[in-house]
């Protein structure tokens, strides 16, 4: 056996100091116990996942937490485009602008299925929550079918300045720009600030997180992700996904 | 000669150290503090890096911070100075791999090093200037992990 030295060192070391093993011992105890707690903390501060037994919207496909069809008029070998965006992200404003109309109108002529996606990471990032209103708010005009109409609306209407967001009076004003009137403006106001759809927002951010997208806009062709030119290459690309 | 008798009396060494010491950890508390009261934040942040599965780099973003702030207060009160210098030392490493990582696949994020952080535009990008602030934190690590012993450190003062 090996001659040890721990003896002779125990007779050297002074009697009575701190025992560095005790300390160090609870000292990596107590930086464990705050991790953990950490975690814990942050975990339970994200909004619950699904099963609260809430209805989706209409026209949501792919299930919990997937896009919304913004129109029901797609052929039925029509390609599927979808778009991840956010609200509040200025440059989802500028893709709307550059792209949208063109979307919109080969979905009404049924030639792609157009998901939207809409995230809301955009409220941690600002710190404030007219992301997540206002995916909501264009949930509950999903119910009223009038979905794509109030998604052109807030994006229309998208303050200059990121970060100001948009306040309750704004988004009922998008309900009457999308055309939602009446009995079906009631139901729609009612589901708004109830936020019945609160949960679907957070669905679709896991979702869409869990899917790999971290940035607004993502635009997939049949599930592929598309770099983003001109509104024509997009329609070509989409013409040669067809085919 | 002033330079050399200082540096073999010990002095010069115990002064880098100490320096060595308040750099890391005064950027590691501040790191964590500025993060630390926004988790969600740090999740979106660390999930932007796509090293880590979705539900792990949420924990990663949540712990993260307070264990810098930790590791910060024993590095700068020099309290068990080699462990906690190498623990340091090897998070700086983690995420010098992370910014590398993000860079190598084009991806233009923020590290979040100081807060914010997720995607930003590609001209914004600072991957140079991230990677060489965290190779001199590195460096300070290193230091104390070969020299730990410095002055004005718990340490010192509990275990002579």
């Amino acid at each position: 056996m090996r001659p040890d030295a721990s003896k002779k060192i125990a007779t050297v070391t002074p009697k009575g100091g701190p025992n560095v093993v005790i300390i160090g011992a609870v000292i990596a105890a107590l930086v464990v116990l705050g991790v953990v707690v950490a975690i814990v903390i942050g975990n339970n501060s994200k909004p619950s996942s699904s099963a609260s037994g809430k209805v989706a919207p209409v026209g949501v496909v792919g299930g919990t937490g997937g896009g919304i069809l913004a129109d029901p008029a797609a052929k039925s070998n029509a390609p599927t485009v979808d778009v991840y965006a956010d609200f509040q992200c200025p440059v989802c404003g500028q893709f709307e602008k550059a792209f949208g109309p063109t979307l919109t109108a080969l979905a009404k002529a049924g030639d792609i299925k157009y998901v939207v996606h809409m995230m809301t990471f955009l409220d941690t990032n600002l710190g404030n929550d007219s992301s997540k209103r206002a995916t909501n708010a264009a949930a509950c005009a999903a119910d009223a079918g009038k979905f794509g109409e109030y998604h052109s609306a807030v994006f229309a209407a998208q303050p200059v300045k990121e970060g100001e967001g948009y306040t309750d009076a704004q988004l009922t004003q998008f309900a009457t720009t999308a055309g939602i009137t009446g009995p079906a403006l009631t139901t729609w106001q009612k589901c708004t600030t109830s936020g019945q759809h609160d949960q679907y927002a957070a669905d679709v951010a896991d979702t869409s997180g869990k899917a790999g997208i971290t940035s607004t806009p993502t635009v997939k062709i049949n599930g592929k992700d598309v770099k983003l030119s001109t509104p024509e290459a997009l329609v070509a690309e989409i013409k040669a996904a067809k085919s | 000669m002033g330079l050399k008798s200082q540096w073999e009396s010990g002095r010069l060494p115990d002064l880098m150290g100490l320096l060595a010491r308040l750099v890391l950890g005064v950027v590691l508390i501040w790191a964590g503090a500025v993060k630390v009261t926004n988790p969600a934040q740090s999740a979106l942040a660390v999930r932007a890096f796509k090293v880590l599965p979705y539900d792990v780099a949420g924990y990663v973003g949540y712990g993260l911070p307070v264990l810098e702030i930790l590791l910060g207060l024993l590095v700068v009160t020099g309290l068990f100075t080699r462990q906690s210098a190498a623990l340091g030392g090897l998070l700086m490493l983690a995420f010098i791999f992370g910014i590398s990582w993000a860079w190598a696949h084009g991806y233009s994020i923020d590290c979040g090093c100081f807060g914010g952080g997720g995607t930003i535009a590609a001209s914004q990008t600072q991957y140079p200037w991230e990677i060489l602030r965290d190779t001199g934190i590195t460096a300070c690590a290193a230091w104390l992990v070969v020299r730990p012993r410095t002055p004005y450190s718990l340490d010192h003062r509990l275990f002579g």
